[in-house]
């Protein structure tokens, strides 16, 4: 802890406070400013300029009768679902890799995950979007050479999907029906380096008795995940998983890379965030769009409350 | 750790290779981008239809037909050799072409494009530098500010830091979601769209509740006695820092530091909204634009991504250690 200090002693320290006041000036302008900004605005008609028309919750009303927004939460949800179920990935690896005998290998393993870390995260976006490519794309040729293509032709009769025919390549990111398994497969295998260090980390602070003890006991491999490996890290987990589902509820990066301003074919890839965006820089409705942030905001806002109330990281 | 003990972790009756298949399969996907981005990186079109999934072999064949029209030249045609063509000698095709008179087959490194890298440094290479100004500036300052606010916060209990604390704390737990459309408009009144420094200043800001929140912490565990120590032999606050804080503090300095510039380096929301000239675009909107306006080459375009990359590839060349060790230990303490 800070020390405490006699009020004389803070008098002639008085200095010490040019030490926060820039940090202070630049949270204050750059954070504080914009926000109170965005709550003020949202309740005018505003393109951005210097007039503007107090129109009270009209921004607000409209938001909730949008059915793009809506529809734009929708699509967000599903995106956070799969985003929890690619966090098993990473999971499984950290606990396969502790579980190695050699700590050489675990080494190498640690480094090896993080050597793709070294392409940076926008051209990783684009070369998925190379690997979407109907053409000359590496998915479509990936099932074209495994026959995988064929199966999912005869899915789709089966099905009724309309999505894949056994004559035209495979349009991931052009047919709206493609969209979300797009946004699923995306970033296969799913692992992220980062994730998978940090429960590696966790995984490190279980004491080697408790293995000695589940051996004599003689657990099998699954049931030593089950009842060892995973509540031990379950503050770890817990932890990604809320950074995840807000992270995900704020993105609109990946969107925007992948599938443009307007969400892709048919407003498909639409999330809030990039709703936000649109309105603000594409149509100019910079109020409406201050009040869709604020929308998005009250959300996350319960996300954060619930989870400091339930799911609450005990440490 | 002993290997007896190491023993318990994994099952004893479990040999290891198993684990190891699993993980050398789940690497070899995440590393296939890497991969098609490096050798894609070498290919032109033509090249790259004929061969898409395999470094080109070091070898071009040249066709020569017969001209259409008799009495003129023959025709010469380099091309690239497959794989086939290299390990089993050029077969004759199933429809034979009338016109060929030979095909040779000849070791010929010209195959690799290695002009396709030339021509993406010409275009990702002012990204690069902008990017690097912009990234290196906003993190040295950044950490500068969020060291001097952290020392404010750790070294003494002075009267309001709770207050101020607060005020910072606040902010991790409100996420800034409709932040950027007034922070749009507050640039555009500060005469700062279409400049980088607007990129730097936004950046400094972004980084200080993190930064120093994680300092904080760390400066106060560091021993008591040694600031008083600092201060009997005269040091003032500022030498206090340079020489406590600084060197004891230098991994998680670090840490830091590679994190913010990766995260600078990776953004591309904010360049996207204030940048308009081309000569000022980072890479982010670089990478984006290219996107856009490219007749799709797609060796150039990988060649583009692939000096996009270089800077990290130096980066984690050199602190891959402290990466790893900082991002296990901050995850330790939350």
């Amino acid at each position: 802890m800070a020390q405490p200090l006699s009020r004389q002693k803070a008098l002639r320290e008085w200095k010490l406070y040019f030490f926060i006041l820039p940090s202070l000036l630049f949270i204050g302008v750059f954070s504080y400013f914009p926000a109170g900004s965005a709550i003020y605005h949202s309740f005018f008609d505003w393109q951005g300029g210097d007039n503007k028309q107090l129109i009270g919750f009209e921004n607000f009303s409209r938001a909730l009768h949008d059915p793009v927004l809506w529809n734009s939460f929708g699509t967000v949800s599903v995106l956070i679902v799969f985003n929890l179920f690619k966090m098993i990935p990473a999971i499984l690896m950290a606990v396969l890799i502790h579980r190695l005998k050699s700590d050489r290998a675990q080494y190498g393993y640690r480094v090896l995950l993080v050597v793709p870390m070294i392409v940076p995260g926008l051209v990783t976006l684009f070369i998925w979007k190379f690997f979407f490519d109907p053409n000359l794309g590496v998915l479509n040729n990936v099932l074209d050479f495994t026959g995988l293509k064929t199966m999912l032709v005869h899915l789709d009769k089966f099905f009724g999907w309309d999505v894949f025919f056994a004559n035209a390549p495979i349009g991931w990111l052009s047919q709206p029906a493609l969209i979300l398994p797009s946004l699923f497969l995306w970033g296969f295998p799913w692992i992220g380096a980062v994730g998978v260090l940090i429960y590696l980390a966790g995984l490190q602070s279980i004491g080697q008795e408790v293995y000695e003890a589940a051996e004599l006991d003689g657990v099998g491999p699954f049931q030593k995940f089950l009842y060892i490996e995973l509540p031990l890290i379950l503050t770890q987990v817990r932890l990604s998983l809320v950074l995840l589902i807000i992270g995900t509820l704020k993105d609109y990066g990946l969107q925007l890379v992948l599938l443009g301003d307007t969400g892709g074919p048919g407003g498909r890839g639409m999330v809030p965030g990039l709703w936000m965006y649109n309105r603000a820089f594409i149509a100019g409705e910079f109020g409406y769009a201050c009040a869709i942030g604020m929308v998005l905001f009250l959300f996350i806002l319960g996300l954060t409350y619930l989870n400091n109330k339930y799911v609450r990281v005990d440490k | 750790m002993s290997a007896a003990l190491k023993d318990a972790v994994g099952s004893r009756r479990n040999r290891d290779w198993p684990k190891h298949l699993v993980l050398i399969a789940i690497l070899c996907i995440e590393l296939f981008p890497l991969y098609m981005m490096l050798q894609v990186s070498l290919k032109d079109n033509a090249s790259f239809i004929q061969n898409p999934w395999l470094p080109q072999p070091p070898y071009a064949v040249t066709e020569v037909r017969r001209a259409p029209v008799a009495g003129q030249p023959d025709l010469v045609n380099i091309r690239t050799a497959t794989w086939t063509e290299v390990m089993d000698g050029i077969t004759p095709a199933l429809v034979p072409d009338p016109a060929l008179i030979s095909a040779e087959k000849h070791f010929d490194l010209g195959v690799y494009r290695v002009g396709n890298l030339v021509k993406g440094v010409k275009i990702v290479g002012p990204y690069i530098a902008n990017t690097v100004f912009v990234a290196l500036s906003g993190t040295f300052l950044s950490l500068s500010l969020a060291i001097l606010g952290a020392y404010f916060f750790a070294r003494y209990k002075m009267p309001f830091a709770g207050v101020l604390w607060g005020a910072f704390m606040l902010l991790m737990l409100l996420p800034g979601v409709a932040n950027i459309v007034p922070l749009f408009t507050l640039l555009k009144d500060l005469g700062l769209l279409n400049t980088l420094s607007a990129l730097i200043i936004v950046g400094i800001a972004g980084g200080q509740v993190f930064n120093i929140f994680v300092l904080r912490n760390f400066i106060e565990d560091l021993p008591k006695d040694l600031f008083e120590a600092a201060e009997m032999d005269g040091a003032s606050h500022l030498q206090q820092i340079k020489t406590v804080v600084l060197p004891l503090a230098a991994p998680i300095i670090g840490t830091l530091a590679i994190l913010a510039f990766l995260g600078k380096w990776n953004d591309f929301l904010l360049p996207l909204i204030v940048l308009r000239d081309k000569e000022l675009f980072t890479l982010g909107v670089g990478l984006i634009y290219l996107d856009g306006e490219y007749v799709k080459q797609w060796g150039q375009i990988m060649a583009a991504y692939f000096i996009a990359s270089i800077p990290l590839i130096i980066i984690f060349l050199f602190c891959m250690r402290l990466f790893v060790r900082g991002l296990s230990a901050g995850a330790v303490k939350g």
